[in-house]
């Protein structure tokens, strides 16, 4: 039994060389001559004892000195805290939800209401409020930011959509873009330089909008590009992908999205010029019944107008 | 006001058939041989199927065009497939001789077509409504329009008179029309033949008339073409106008005179000159060929319009210019429901270019590939001799000017975020709620409403995807899609309805107004007689103001909607070309 005390000494100062966690191959380098039994009877001491982590990344296991801090603040809890803890953990920054909790540790629901009470009081988890489903809580630690997916990134301000906010955005981008599109067609150069300076890459937007000041959050380039998407779905707005050298401003993975204001291709089709091509009560209209042409207020209205 | 209520009295003209009517048993034949067989299949052709909605627009366009009686027999010709003439009296409840001069009408505009009974030849004539052809005489309008802009008034005219009469010999046509052209000029002026004929024969050339097809006279022997023991038919439809090749030939007449001016005192004056008229017009030459407008060159013309405009909005003028000449050089070459035209070659274009668009050939070039290279595809490149082969994608081109038709629908009837959602979903096909809401950067809510009222509408269709052989909701997957095609459908009868009702409109508002315009148009026959005997200014001012203001406001108020009301149709009627022209190339790729 000492000779595994001694052991685990041993590889925790091996731990305490390496910050970023060793593996069992480290292990067996240092101390060649220690059985496999052994080292991972050392191992499983040292993890109950709280001193080091298990991680698993892709070549193997890797045993890493666990924070002095937070494994102080570990002592007073039991070992469901713990596991608790540790499935909070392992949600990272998205969060996990109280019956996702229950899943995976197999507790009863009202030990994890203490449990999550108790870890709360003490500051390691928080409750963070979803933007999907307003009633559902997700908790993670305490000092993460929670991800984009639960609070909804830049376009939510305390769970609510800002629609104004999108809106303002949609129209400054699409001002920027028809006017450099107009520049364009003024300038009454060849076809092609005509096309190709009519066209902006994200990266100008998002500097323009940047710069224009509107936003009191960051925007990022991504933002802009959701924003520059729902004006192509208004068919305001159209885009090409060209390729781009790594390294110029504003390639993403060697490509660039370029966006150009365009015009509809027909005017307003015939059908909505006529009250029926409008009217609510289209289906119920027929003639003789209580709703038919001749006695159709909304074409009175229509041919005095 | 519409005037066009053409009753029986046409009928004077000759018809094309001279067997209308209870079939003659003369009619013997072998029941082996091949024309016998064409004839059964004839009859056993599969009708289109109509909606409601297109019998009630037949319906009341051939009421406004043709009277009652013809519309009684039209709508129940085009509700009940091919019918043999006793059953059309007697479910008609109307007396055979009206009946036999109502299928005349519909058989001189084409209407109506017939052949022999599902029994085999010696059954029973039976006559077949034709639904497609009493829809375009909501396009006349436009016909003449066109034939106006691209060959003047005489082409206006002619065209006018050949939709009016239905099949017209050239002869005929020239007359009528040079006659018409000398009544508005001036006096001591009229219209040469040799004008007309001169618009008669350009029309002709350019495939907007055409000769009517042949009867297909079961009379005759059978068509030697087709061997005796070949059970295939040569054609199972009536014989077309395109399959006589004479198709486009004039007939080797030469016509010389000047129209006459019709003036109303010359009318009881000269019975002879009458006769003599007669008597010119039979020996003509050109007896017993007749004249149709081809529907089929003025679509054309009209969809390469539309192409021409949309290039035009999307791009620039002179891209629609080229657009433009690649589709005047395949008129001929292509036929209706290609896909795309035939490759054309820069080289070509760059020569067919109109004189003054001088744009050197680089920049044509540029010009090109700019076209090709616009996410619209309205031209593509087939290859690379000569300078590059390119080619009009006809049907993309259709595909996306429907596409523009749905999203503009949605737009103005349900608002621009709803148009937003359903442009959404026409480009990335399936997607769940939440994408939706967050592609679309609507707040949950708004969406949720927006796309469950368009649910309402069905233009957007839910698809359900099980996770679980159960179909549990909590574990199925909802995804919203939008399908052009049957959505084009759905917007095409919502059009039928639209002009129905407008039309009913127009009826409505005459009706309730009948007793005011019966006054003026008493007053101003008055008028005319009193003008015409030279009477004094007192006397005319008089008779004027028996029509009191308001009432004259009413007139002007009536005349302004009966306007609106026409102008309205013709609108959506442009609205049902294009749906019309996309679903109609979609069926045949």
């Amino acid at each position: 039994d000492c000779i595994i005390k001694v052991k685990c000494a041993h590889i925790f100062e091996l731990c305490q060389q390496f910050p970023h966690g060793i593996t069992d191959q480290v292990i067996q380098n240092d101390m060649p001559h220690l059985e496999a039994q052994q080292r991972a009877m050392a191992i499983n001491r040292l993890l109950s004892l709280g001193q080091l982590d298990l991680l698993r990344n892709s070549s193997g296991l890797l045993y890493r000195m666990k924070d002095a801090q937070t494994a102080s603040k570990m002592k007073g809890s039991d070992n469901q805290e713990k596991l608790v803890y540790q499935v909070i953990e392992d949600a990272g920054n998205k969060g996990i939800w109280s019956r996702d909790i229950r899943y995976k540790s197999n507790l009863p629901l009202t030990e994890i209401n203490k449990i999550l009470k108790n870890l709360e009081s003490k500051k390691l988890i928080k409750a963070v409020k979803s933007v999907a489903a307003s009633k559902k809580k997700v908790y993670m630690l305490y000092n993460l930011q929670p991800d984009r997916s639960v609070t909804g990134g830049a376009w939510y301000s305390d769970q609510d959509f800002e629609s104004e906010f999108v809106e303002v955005l949609n129209q400054q981008c699409f001002k920027f873009l028809q006017s450099k599109a107009e520049v364009a067609r003024d300038s009454k150069q060849s076809p092609m330089v005509q096309r190709n300076s009519s066209f902006a890459t994200s990266h100008e937007v998002w500097k323009y909008i940047c710069e224009l000041g509107i936003s009191k959050v960051d925007l990022s380039m991504e933002d802009i590009e959701t924003i520059l998407n729902t004006l192509i779905y208004d068919g305001k707005v159209e885009m090409t992908i060209i390729a781009a050298k790594e390294g110029t401003v504003g390639s993403v993975d060697g490509q660039m999205k370029l966006y150009r204001g365009v015009n509809p291709i027909i005017q307003p089709t015939g059908l909505v010029k006529a009250p029926c091509g409008l009217c609510p009560v289209f289906d119920d209209c027929h003639e003789g019944g209580e709703i038919s042409p001749s006695n159709c207020v909304y074409m009175a209205e229509w041919l005095d107008f | 006001m519409r005037g066009n209520r053409r009753s029986l009295r046409h009928l004077s003209q000759n018809s094309t058939n001279s067997d209308v009517g209870p079939p003659t048993h003369q009619r013997v034949r072998s029941a082996g041989s091949p024309s016998c067989i064409i004839q059964t299949l004839w009859a056993k052709k599969p009708i289109k199927k109509m909606t409601a909605q297109e019998v009630r627009l037949c319906g009341l366009l051939l009421q406004e065009h043709f009277g009652e009686v013809v519309e009684r027999i039209g709508t129940h010709l085009l509700r009940g497939g091919a019918q043999n003439l006793r059953t059309i009296a007697n479910e008609t409840n109307t007396p055979l001789d009206l009946v036999k001069k109502s299928l005349c009408v519909l058989v001189q505009h084409g209407v109506c077509d017939f052949g022999s009974g599902r029994r085999g030849p010696g059954s029973p004539v039976e006559y077949r409504g034709n639904c497609e052809r009493v829809l375009r005489i909501l396009r006349y309008p436009r016909y003449i329009y066109t034939a106006k802009t691209l060959y003047g008034d005489t082409g206006e005219l002619i065209v006018e008179e050949v939709l009016q009469r239905g099949h017209m010999t050239m002869s005929n046509t020239v007359k009528t029309v040079a006659d018409r052209l000398t009544h508005n000029m001036e006096e001591g002026r009229s219209m040469e033949y040799s004008e007309v004929v001169s618009s008669f024969s350009k029309l002709v050339e350019t495939h907007f008339l055409q000769r009517c097809p042949p009867v297909a006279e079961t009379a005759t022997a059978a068509p030697s073409a087709t061997p005796a023991t070949h059970r295939t038919p040569a054609s199972v439809t009536p014989p077309t106008a395109e399959s006589n090749p004479d198709c486009y030939k004039l007939p080797p007449v030469t016509l010389t005179g000047r129209g006459k001016r019709r003036r109303s005192s010359d009318d009881g004056e000269e019975p002879g000159g009458v006769k003599k008229a007669k008597m010119d017009s039979e020996s003509c030459g050109d007896e017993g060929i007749y004249w149709q407008v081809n529907f089929e060159r003025f679509h054309q013309h009209f969809r390469d319009q539309a192409i021409i405009s949309a290039v035009a909005s999307k791009l620039d003028q002179t891209s629609s210019e080229i657009v433009r000449t690649m589709l005047r050089m395949s008129e001929v070459t292509t036929t209706p429901t290609a896909a795309y035209t035939q490759p054309l070659s820069a080289n070509e274009i760059f020569r067919s270019l109109p004189p003054n668009y001088s744009i050197s050939r680089p920049i044509l070039d540029q010009y090109l590939s700019l076209l090709v290279d616009d996410p619209m595809e309205f031209v593509g490149k087939s290859g690379d001799s000569g300078g590059g082969m390119y080619v009009v994608n006809l049907h993309r081109a259709l595909a996306n000017l429907a596409r523009a038709t749905l999203e503009s629908v949605v737009q103005e009837r349900f608002g621009s975020r709803s148009a937003r959602i359903f442009r959404l979903l026409l480009r990335k096909r399936h997607l769940e709620q939440k994408q939706v809401e967050d592609f679309a950067m609507i707040p949950a809510k708004e969406a949720k409403d927006m796309l469950y009222t368009l649910l309402s509408e069905n233009l957007v269709q839910l698809q359900e995807i099980p996770k679980t052989p159960d179909h549990a909701p909590s574990r199925t997957f909802y995804l919203y899609t939008v399908n052009q095609l049957p959505t084009a459908r759905l917007l095409l009868q919502h059009c039928y309805k639209t002009v129905a009702n407008l039309i009913e409109r127009r009826l409505f508002e005459t009706k309730e107004n009948k007793r005011l315009l019966e006054k003026s148009q008493r007053i101003e026959a008055i008028l005319a007689s009193l003008q015409a005997s030279g009477a004094e200014p007192e006397q005319l001012t008089e008779v004027e103001e028996m029509i009191t203001a308001p009432e004259r406001q009413q007139l002007e108020a009536l005349r302004h909607h009966i306007n609106k009301l026409d102008s309205t149709e013709n609108q959506v009627d442009e609205t049902i070309f294009l749906l019309e022209s996309y679903i109609i190339s979609t069926k045949s790729k």
